[in-house]
C-alpha cells in the first residue's frame, strides 16, 4: 500500500525512548578510553546510539538532575549506569549492564544472568576483575585516582634516598595530595 | 558527545539539587562570583578549601571535612572552591594541587595546609591553628 492512511502514519517520527546513560570519569584514562569504546560500539546499524555515554563533570547538582540518588563522589569512585526506569547500577553491575546493551557484546551477556541456586557465578568473576581493574587503574595512567598502596612504600623509599644523596634533602611529599600537574584541569 | 533530549524526570523548585546541596552540606561552595562577598568579607576566620571532584585524596578527605566543619561551624566557616570550574581563583591563590587549604582572616591568607591526612585531628589542626597564633 502508497499513499494510503497505513503508510502516513508510518512515516511519523517515532518518540524515542529514554536511554541508559553511562557516567565515566574522564579524569582517569583507563575509564576515558573504554568511555569511549563503548561509545564507538554503542552505534545500532540504523546509527543512534543504545547509550548515551557521559563524563561525570564537575557539578554535583547536574548529576542530581539525572537522579537524585546520585552522588558525585561515589560517581568517580565506582562506574555508574543511569537506567531509564530511575534505578542505578554501580559496578560490576555497571558493566554487565553495558554489555547487556552494546550491540557487538550482547550475544554473551546472557552469561551474567545466568543463575546456580541463586548464585551468578558469571556475575561474581566479572564484579571480581572490576574490582581489581579499579584498584590498580592509577597503573594505568589514572591520574586522579591517586597511587595504588602496591606503590607507595616504593615511593617514599625512592624519596628516601633522593633525599640521602642530596645535599640539601627535600621533603617527601605528602601521600595525601594529588599535584596539578597530574592533571586535575582538563582541557576544555 | 551524543546529544539527546533526555526523558528522566526533573526535579521541582522545591526539592532542587541547589537548594538541597546548601541545606545538607555543612560546607558551602563558593564560586569566582561569591569568593569576595562570602570569604574575604566574611567577619571571622575562614577556612578554604581547593578541591576537584574528581581527586581521590579530595574524596578521601571529604566525610572528614564535613565533620570539622560542624564542629568548628560556631566559631569558623569553612567553604570548597571546586579548581576544575574555577580556574582562576586557584590561578590567583597559587594552588599546586588538591586538596589544598587556604585558611583567610579579615581579607588575608593566613595560612595554608596542602594535603592533611584524612584525620579529623590532622584537618582540625590544619583549619585552626592559623588562627590561634
Amino acid at each position: 500500500m502508497i499513499g494510503g492512511p497505513s503508510s502516513a502514519i508510518q512515516k511519523q517520527p517515532k518518540p524515542t525512548p529514554p536511554l541508559p546513560i553511562l557516567l565515566f570519569n574522564d579524569e582517569c584514562a583507563v575509564c576515558r578510553h573504554i568511555g569511549h569504546w563503548v561509545q564507538r560500539s554503542a552505534q545500532r546499524a540504523s546509527g543512534d546510539p543504545a547509550i548515551i555515554v557521559q563524563p561525570i563533570g564537575d557539578n554535583p547538582a547536574t548529576l542530581r538532575s539525572l537522579n537524585p540518588d546520585l552522588d558525585i563522589w561515589d560517581a568517580y569512585a565506582t562506574i555508574h549506569i543511569l537506567m531509564p526506569d530511575g534505578s542505578m547500577r554501580l559496578g560490576g553491575e555497571a558493566v554487565a549492564q553495558v554489555l547487556r546493551i552494546l550491540p557487538t557484546t550482547k550475544w554473551f551477556a546472557w552469561c551474567f544472568d545466568t543463575s546456580i541456586f541463586g548464585f551468578r557465578p558469571f556475575q561474581v568473576v566479572l564484579n571480581v576483575a572490576y574490582a581489581i581493574l579499579s584498584d590498580v587503574r592509577p597503573l594505568f595512567g589514572c591520574e586522579s585516582c591517586g597511587k595504588p598502596k602496591i606503590l607507595r612504600p616504593l615511593q617514599w623509599m625512592t624519596q628516601w634516598w633522593k633525599t640521602l644523596t642530596r645535599r640539601k634533602p627535600r621533603p617527601i611529599p605528602t601521600p595525601h595530595f594529588s599535584s596539578l600537574s597530574a592533571a586535575t584541569r582538563r582541557p576544555r | 558527545m551524543t546529544s539527546r533530549t533526555l526523558a528522566y524526570p526533573r526535579p521541582t523548585p522545591a526539592n532542587s539539587p541547589s537548594n538541597a546541596a546548601t541545606q545538607d552540606d555543612a560546607i558551602r561552595t563558593v564560586t569566582a562570583d561569591t569568593f569576595a562577598k562570602l570569604v574575604l568579607d566574611a567577619q571571622g576566620p575562614c577556612a578554604v578549601e581547593f578541591m576537584s571532584y574528581g581527586c581521590a585524596h579530595c574524596r578521601e578527605i571529604e566525610p572528614v571535612l564535613e565533620q570539622v566543619a560542624k564542629m568548628v561551624e560556631a566559631t569558623e566557616k569553612i567553604f570548597r572552591v571546586n579548581i576544575a570550574v574555577e580556574e582562576e581563583l586557584a590561578s590567583t591563590y597559587q594552588i599546586q594541587g588538591t586538596p589544598t587549604f587556604v585558611m583567610f582572616l579579615n581579607q588575608n591568607e593566613v595560612g595554608r595546609v596542602e594535603g592533611p591526612s584524612p584525620a579529623v585531628a590532622s584537618v582540625l589542626a590544619a583549619v585552626t591553628q592559623p588562627f590561634k597564633s
